[in-house]
């Protein structure tokens, strides 16, 4: 079933995928950070007003994801932030998140070679994004 | 991109410290990235900062699939990250992005020698032998290329 982007009924669709994959459980084995996507406002794409998606990830394991505020996910370790089109087309592999990070299509913001060490891990939850059926608010 | 002002890694984006961006606030995000990479690492690390003092060369980027570079110029103890690939270079690491976040990810094994038995280390050779990663100038610059390797390495 499709779930509307960026809902919590999307970040639970999101969350489940994670634990699924096997891939991402190996990858994410040391990882202890809390990490936060800002996803900002586009009132043009009927995405008025800016969110945070706010995941609490341990060793392999999404703990929890919740959507709450920008400043929620501004709040977590590593932040990653982009317009709600970027966001988008990672989630419909229009565009590959370490390509966006490199082109600034995605800020990044935290400690950057901790990152980089799971570049494995964060390819695996892109993967995961794009697995949950999404209703987009400009379709 | 890596934003300069947050995070564990704020610095000045030209300044006294060991790394500065020629470009100023028009360092392309692949240049923040990759200066913000290296100054956390030999600000972290101090046996990295030994090899980012003893570093002197010019060593040029380019992701292949963003169709971006950058010219690192190691001047012992500090560097100067310029965007796009510059004149002079002594070695230049050409690859795609997945490719260089690989080449970050090499650990550092026996005498200080990058290690491409393992993994990572296979993957990466296995890429320079199908071509998807060349590097130019590497007769004459393999001592050069270790130290940038190990400078460059996120690998615990």
């Amino acid at each position: 079933m499709a779930v509307a982007a960026f809902s919590p009924e999307w970040a639970q669709a999101f969350k489940d995928e994670i634990n699924k994959s096997p891939v991402y459980r190996d990858a994410g084995k040391g990882w202890k950070w809390t990490v936060g996507l800002v996803v900002e406002a586009e009132p043009d794409k009927n995405f008025p007003d800016s969110r945070g998606v706010v995941m609490d990830l341990f060793e392999g394991e999404a703990r929890d994801i919740r959507v709450g505020t920008a400043e929620d996910a501004q709040a977590c370790d590593i932040v990653i932030s982009g317009t709600y089109s970027r966001w988008k087309q990672v989630a419909t592999k229009e565009l590959d998140a370490t390509r966006g990070m490199l082109q600034g299509k995605l800020k990044l913001k935290g400690d950057l070679p901790t990152v980089v060490r799971y570049t494995k891990a964060s390819q695996e939850m892109t993967e995961c994004t794009t697995r949950v059926a999404v209703i987009w608010p400009d379709e | 991109m890596h934003d300069p002002r947050g995070g564990h890694l704020a610095r000045r984006v030209n300044g006294p410290g060991p790394v500065e961006y020629a470009d100023g606030d028009e360092a392309s995000a692949f240049a923040q990235m990759l200066g913000g990479l290296i100054e956390a690492n030999v600000t972290g690390r101090p046996e990295k900062r030994k090899d980012f003092d003893g570093l002197k060369a010019r060593v040029g980027i380019f992701v292949t699939d963003i169709g971006e570079g950058v010219t690192l110029e190691f001047g012992g103890g500090h560097l100067v990250v310029r965007n796009g690939l510059q004149p002079g270079r002594d070695v230049t690491i050409r690859a795609d992005a997945d490719t260089v976040m690989q080449l970050s990810n090499v650990r550092i094994g026996f005498a200080g020698m990058p290690n491409y038995f393992d993994a990572t280390g296979r993957q990466v050779a296995g890429r320079m032998l199908k071509g998807q990663l060349k590097i130019e100038g590497l007769v004459g610059n393999l001592t050069t290329l270790n130290q940038v390797t190990r400078v460059f390495s996120v690998a615990e």
